[in-house]
């Protein structure tokens, strides 16, 4: 999961944020600290079974 | 007379986010926990060192606007939190060493301590934790 920093309390704003050991990493982004910049991937749609018997 | 002074100033960092800014308060108390290990025969009372439980406490200004106090706190009650502090905002060094409570636990997190004519301020405490210090 890659971050990247939203907020001057955390550093320089859109840098990348790897954090350390320890650190609550939903709690920051619970904060607006930081933003995930991992794109939710959409479900396959389902495959229509066309052999029709 | 003191021969080493320094103007209190610490850097305060609680899960990395550095809330020095709204901090006017920061102790940092190491404990070990004593340990009686007096015994039949002596006439004074001995110890020994068990777990260490040191603690560190804030005292804050409260602030809902965002990244502020209780953007910081509000997920963080309950859990173990890394907290750092130093004695002022130079280079960390020896003579300015960063202390770093890992895994500390916060119990606690007043809402609002509202009085009248007052700027509303709350007190944190974090309790136990791996103690650690760096020099650079």
């Amino acid at each position: 999961m890659a971050y990247v920093i939203a907020s001057p309390r955390l550093g320089k704003v859109g840098d990348a944020y790897e954090p350390d050991d320890g650190v609550n990493v939903e709690a920051l982004i619970d904060g607006g600290f930081i933003k995930s910049t991992s794109k939710s991937t959409k479900s396959d749609k389902p495959i229509k079974d066309t052999n029709e018997e | 007379m003191a021969t080493s002074t320094y103007l209190s100033n610490p850097v305060v960092t609680i899960n990395a986010v550095d809330m020095t800014d709204q901090c006017t308060s920061a102790v940092l108390t190491r404990v070990i926990e004593s340990l009686e290990s007096t015994a039949f025969g002596q006439t004074n009372r001995s110890y020994v060192g068990g777990l260490e439980n040191s603690t560190l406490t804030v005292s804050m200004y409260n602030s809902f606007a965002a990244s502020e106090t209780y953007a910081t706190l509000k997920a963080l009650v309950g859990t173990q939190v890394t907290v750092k502090v130093k004695p002022t905002s130079a280079a960390t060094s020896a003579t300015n060493p960063e202390s770093t409570l890992t895994g500390a636990f916060m119990e606690s997190l007043p809402i609002v301590n509202g009085q009248l004519g007052a700027l509303d301020v709350i007190d944190i405490t974090f309790s136990a934790g791996a103690y650690s210090v760096a020099i650079a």
